[in-house]
């Protein structure tokens, strides 16, 4: 019997195993149709239980053998991935399955785990460790930070470079307007700061293409993430100078969610602070129109202080920005709105020592600008290991109407309307096949029209300047690349074409300047380009070869003869990083470029009132070389950090400018004489921190000589401009209850003309900063800046201004504070230079004393 | 040629792929095991996966390695456990206190890897830093469909194996499709978020949480030396039952003391890897 069983039990296996279903296939990833390993691959049965199951291998396929497929269904799942469920009663093997991109979606718990990470190219900054009680946003603690340097604007330099991203809990929301999050951001509401260096923003080119910048990401608490955060400030008060009422409000709000991010942004203020700086884009390359205004007339300023004690403004900024995450990708816009309306004032009296008697000649200036900037962007991103995909599409309408007033000797009124408009969309695609070859395609289109015009009455005359410049570039351009055995070759190649037309009118001209006063020019040219790239990886050095070569054709329409041009300015750049502390690059270029076009203009254009220019008549090429080199070194754990640049360069113009005097005006002009100019620029930088104060010591130097040449009064003038600054910093908590920031910065330069050195002039500016808290609930601050300006060799002008602050924390949320700037109610910065004929008086003015009552809320 | 051509460019983007790898999750576990103090030992481990590799970990661990691999970080972190660990007694002795500083408690890290069909297990057996390779296929498991659980929120199905002398029971969410468990589980159509053998080995899971962490390879790799898994596990246990005499012989004047919970100085206890250690097969015949 028990014989019969089992040979009954093996016969059963033996039908089983003949019966077997072989169920093979592959798992392609749809997007980039190559395989997928580690694809979760399931049998399942009528009844939704798990019959067999396997992963993809390496190359995509997978294999089970099942006695019986009827009813079953294959899933096919993977993270990132959409589920893919295949019923299997009617399929051939081996199947081919394509997943398509998904989102798996966690129900995330949190992580418990000991909150340490381990170090690598990232450095984390613990931002409550180097906040101050008196910091108010991220970008006064960023401040503080060894080796990271912000601007008053926001702009922020790692190791003396600018970063290349800034990111918000790993979103980059903001872009270059980044300055917005600087001032913006409350400290309390980020918990670390995270620099990434040698960061790569383009995740396409992870591994193969080096980039040598930092980023920062900020890293919110947790209390400030998932939700609205907001400040706001409002103030009002008393000013000595300008007569009148002071006000200065801010509001700020942001959200950052997992989907959307967002920052929105009102502020207004008549106390001295320009907005208009503070949504600029720091990543914003030079518009291709390459369009500049002719007309320059701008308000008088002055020299040497702190902008924010002169400027007489009323100034308003709204900014908002928003970020949607869907699928992989993100969509943004940026939209921002700002008004400035800038008042000046200056007297200049000169005194001729006469045997007939003194003479004296007054000059007063009294000027308004009034500026509206209207800028949109709206962004769709894509940022993946295979593909990087981002279309921006940018529009900027700017109006800028100055109206300047002159009396004294040559008593005019200058009124200028300038405004500005741009669009432009750029579009790239960037895709990685096989892991090593890349392909990017690249198109920029941009239109800008900046008509000018300037009006000025004269001596009972009137003259008037119309110019109407036009400019379309368009650039399409595809890019290669492929990397193997460290060796990442790219070749560029594209077309560019540009269309401009420059329209200019001056119906009067005084008769003392001879020559014609309309331009009617077509600059247009057509260019065919390559640049071959070559990138390298040995240990830890990288070599970087550009070589672009262009072919262009310059057409103007007759009114110059046609030209063909070839083009090939190749640079070399080497990067070495012996280790994580040392970083050392050198690079260098050298080659032809076509002049700036808006150079070709016959007819002149009146500037300002006493200046008229005219530009060159034909179309000429000039050469430049460059060298330089950078070093850096940094210490984490001792808090060290150094760098140091630098430059020189050689430019080679076949034209000089010149510069005539006819009876009060001066004219400016080209001639066709070769000029050469030279520039060297060095400067470094050493930080370290004080950790026996909690605080930071910074010493900075840098120096510059230029050498250019220029024709004045018909004789040839060599012109040499030497400068060079030394400055240090430092801040620190010597007792627990009082902080300090101390700065001082001393510059000095000269111009000598034709080896005849004129004296240096030197400056000095200290600034400190106490802040003192007694109790937890107020603080006071007291700040002194002076400085010390040579007018003249030997002749010192001292300014010295005393401002104060008090403010009580009423609770954690609420805070109200009373200001007094210019405390000795300093108005004006007078100044007198001598010579044996002449003296020379020269009166302008400061924001007098102010007291501001202002009330801050934070949610 | 070509062939050599072929398996350059293949050597070099799995390099490349292997550099810049990043985690699409982080898993945190408790992870218990029996003590020869007769009491049970709970980690901290976390695990991160991507689709086809995996990572298993003490943060703190990582974190001591990650500092130890560079000499500035070396350095600070000797300051970290001078200022954490030590005290000065009012008579100018100093002692050191381990426990209050951040040390290892394991040396275990695991390495999973699907393209390369194995992992690898780094650790520190006895005194040696050693590791082993082990193929993936070892590992094999039957689903038990009616078995089912909710651990941090999923729904888990039940899976068996025997592996290395013990016999493991596992819970995985077919919700989320990577083939990784904790420590050197794997295998199974879904993340492992539960495990256990005899009762008293145990793993699991506390939350997760999506990341893009970077898998940084093993720290300081040169210093382990490839090791025989049931020799190295023999060693293992020859070492624990006999520190003081090993030491002593080295030329270290030492004393190793067990003290029971009140700080009375009690009798050594004995390991025996087939109560204490999670693969005692190196004990079975």
């Amino acid at each position: 019997m028990t014989r019969i069983v089992t040979y009954l039990f093996l016969l059963i296996v033996v039908l089983n195993t003949t019966a077997q279903v072989n169920v093979t296939g592959i798992v392609i990833d749809k997007e980039n149709n190559e395989p997928v390993t580690g694809a979760s691959v399931i049998v399942k049965g009528a009844d939704g239980k798990i019959k067999k199951f396997t992963t993809s291998k390496i190359d995509g396929d997978f294999t089970m053998s099942l006695p019986s497929i009827t009813d079953c269904r294959l899933e096919v799942s993977m993270m990132s991935f959409a589920k893919k469920i295949i019923p299997l009663d009617s399929v051939s093997f081996p199947i081919t399955i394509y997943l398509e991109p998904g989102t798996t979606l966690l129900k995330e718990v949190t992580v418990k785990a000991d909150r340490i990470r381990e170090q690598g190219d990232t450095i984390t900054y613990n931002v409550g460790t180097f906040a101050q009680q008196q910091d108010r946003s991220i970008g006064d603690v960023l401040k503080r930070m060894p080796g990271i340097s912000v601007e008053s604007s926001g702009k922020i330099q790692y190791q003396g470079e600018d970063i290349n991203k800034f990111y918000i809990e790993g979103s980059d929301l903001l872009g270059g307007k980044y300055g917005i999050a600087t001032n913006g951001i409350n400290h309390e509401d980020v918990g670390a700061v995270e620099v990434m260096e040698n960061h790569q923003p383009m995740q396409v080119l992870a591994g193969i293409s080096f980039s040598d910048k930092a980023a920062i990401n900020l890293k919110l608490k947790n209390k400030s993430k998932a939700t609205w955060t907001f400040h706001g400030d409002a103030g009002g008060g008393y000013s000595w100078l300008p007569d009148g009422a002071i006000w200065d409000g801010e509001l700020f709000a942001m959200a950052v969610m997992p989907k959307f991010q967002n920052i929105t942004t009102l502020k207004t203020n008549n106390i001295g602070e320009d907005l208009s700086s503070q949504a600029t884009d720091f990543f914003a390359s030079r518009r291709g129109t390459d369009l500049s205004r002719y007309v320059g007339v701008s308000l008088p300023g002055v020299p040497n202080l702190n902008r924010k004690r002169t400027l007489f403004n009323r100034s308003a900024l709204v900014s908002t920005n928003s970020l949607w995450k869907f699928g992989r990708g993100e969509f943004k816009t940026q939209i921002d709105y700002s008004f400035n309306r800038v008042t000046a004032d200056v007297a200049n009296i000169t005194t001729y020592f006469l045997n007939e008697g003194d003479r004296v000649i007054t000059e007063n200036q009294n000027g308004v600008d009034r500026s509206h900037s209207l800028s949109g962007k709206f962004i769709y991103e894509l940022n993946q290991k295979t593909a990087f995909i981002n279309n921006t599409l940018k529009t900027n309408i700017d109006w800028d109407d100055v109206r300047l007033g002159v009396t004294g000797s040559l008593p005019n009124d200058q009124t200028a309307s300038l405004p500005d408009y741009y669009v432009a969309n750029d579009f790239k695609l960037i895709k990685r096949f096989n892991g090593k070859h890349l392909v990017t395609f690249k198109s920029v289109n941009e239109w800008e029209s900046l008509p000018q015009t300037l009006s000025v009455t004269m001596n009972d005359r009137f003259m008037h300047q119309n110019v109407k410049d036009h400019a379309f570039k368009t650039d399409e351009s595809a890019a290669y690349a492929f990397s193997l055995n460290g060796i990442t070759i790219s070749l560029e190649g594209g077309i560019k074409g540009y269309l401009r037309s420059l329209d200019t009118k001056l119906p009067e001209i005084p008769e003392e300047i001879p020559g014609t006063t309309t331009n009617v020019m077509n600059t247009n040219y057509f260019t065919v380009y390559v640049t071959p790239k070559f990138e390298y990886w040995l240990n830890r050095v990288n070599f970087t070869l550009n070589a672009p070569l262009s072919f262009a054709n310059y057409t103007f329409d007759k009114a110059l003869a046609n030209r063909s041009e070839i083009y090939f300015s190749p640079s070399l750049n080497m990067n070495w990083k012996p280790n994580n502390r040392l970083s050392m690059s050198v690079s260098g270029g050298t080659g032809r470029s076509p002049m700036d076009l808006s150079l070709i203009q016959p007819g002149y254009v009146m500037t300002n009132y006493r200046s008229f220019r005219s530009g060159v008549d034909d179309f000429y090429n000039s050469t430049s070389q460059r060298v330089s080199a950078r070093i850096s070194y940094k210490h984490t754990r001792q808090g060290l950090f150094a760098n140091a640049f630098v430059m020189q360069s050689w430019r080679h113009n076949p034209y000089t400018l010149a510069q005539q005097l006819y009876g009060n005006y001066v004219v400016y002009s080209y001639t066709s004489a070769k000029s050469n100019g030279q520039t060297l620029i060095a400067n470094g930088n050493i930080g370290k921190t004080l950790d026996f104060m909690q605080g930071s010591a910074n010493i900075n130097g840098s120096y510059s000589r230029t050498e250019s040449h220029l024709i004045s009064e018909n004789s040839s003038v060599n012109s040499i401009g030497t400068s060079w600054t030394a400055g240090l910093k430092i801040n620190g908590y010597p007792i627990r209850w009082v902080s300090f920031d101390y700065r001082f910065a001393f510059s000095s330069n000269r111009l000598a003309m034709n080896s005849i050195n004129a004296s240096w002039l030197g400056r000095v500016e200290n600034e400190l900063l106490i802040n003192i808290i007694p109790h937890k609930k107020w603080e006071w601050h007291i700040s002194g800046e002076h400085y010390r300006n040579e007018i003249t060799t030997d002749q010192f002008k001292n300014v010295f201004l005393l401002d104060t602050k008090l403010i009580y924390k009423l609770t954690k949320r609420l805070e109200l504070s009373a200001l007094l700037n210019n405390i000795f109610n300093q108005r004006t910065y007078n100044y007198t230079t001598y010579n044996q004929l002449t003296s020379f008086e020269s009166q302008r003015w400061l924001r007098g004393r102010e007291m501001l009552i202002s009330i801050s809320l934070r949610k | 040629m070509k062939k050599f051509l072929t398996s350059f460019i293949i050597c070099f983007v799995a390099i490349t792929t292997l550099a810049q790898n990043r985690a699409e999750i982080i898993v945190s576990y408790e992870s218990s095991f029996p003590t020869k103090h007769g009491k049970i030992q709970t980690l901290k481990m976390s695990l991160l996966a991507s689709s086809t590799e995996a990572k298993y970990f003490n943060d703190i661990s990582l974190w001591v390695d990650s500092l130890k691999s560079t000499p500035e970080g070396k350095a600070k972190y000797t300051e970290i456990i001078r200022k954490t660990c030590m005290t000065v007694e009012p008579d100018g002795s100093v002692s050191f206190d381990m426990r209050k500083g951040p040390t290892k408690n394991t040396h275990s890290f695991v390495f999973t890897n699907l393209a390369e069909d194995n992992l690898t297990h780094y650790n520190k057996f006895g005194e040696e830093l050693g590791y082993y390779k082990e193929p993936l296929a070892e590992m094999q498991w039957n689903i038990i469909e009616d078995s089912t659980a909710n651990i941090v929120g999923y729904d888990c199905v039940m899976a068996e194996t025997d592996y290395h002398g013990r016999h493991w029971k596992a819970w995985f969410t077919p919700e989320i499709p990577v083939p990784f468990g904790p420590w050197k589980l794997h295998g199974l159509p879904g993340l492992i978020l539960k495990a256990e053998a005899n009762g008293n080995f145990l793993f699991v899971a506390t939350g997760l949480e999506s990341t893009d962490r970077i898998m940084t390879p093993m720290y300081m790799q040169d210093e382990y030396s490839k090791v025989n898994r049931k020799d190295a596990l023999k060693n293992a246990e020859y070492f624990n039952n006999n520190q003081e005499s090993i030491l002593r012989a080295q030329g270290q004047n030492v004393t190793v003391l067990a003290v029971d919970d009140d700080g009375n100085r009690i009798e050594m206890p004995k390991y025996d890897g087939l109560l204490h250690n999670i693969e005692p097969d190196y004990k079975m015949k």
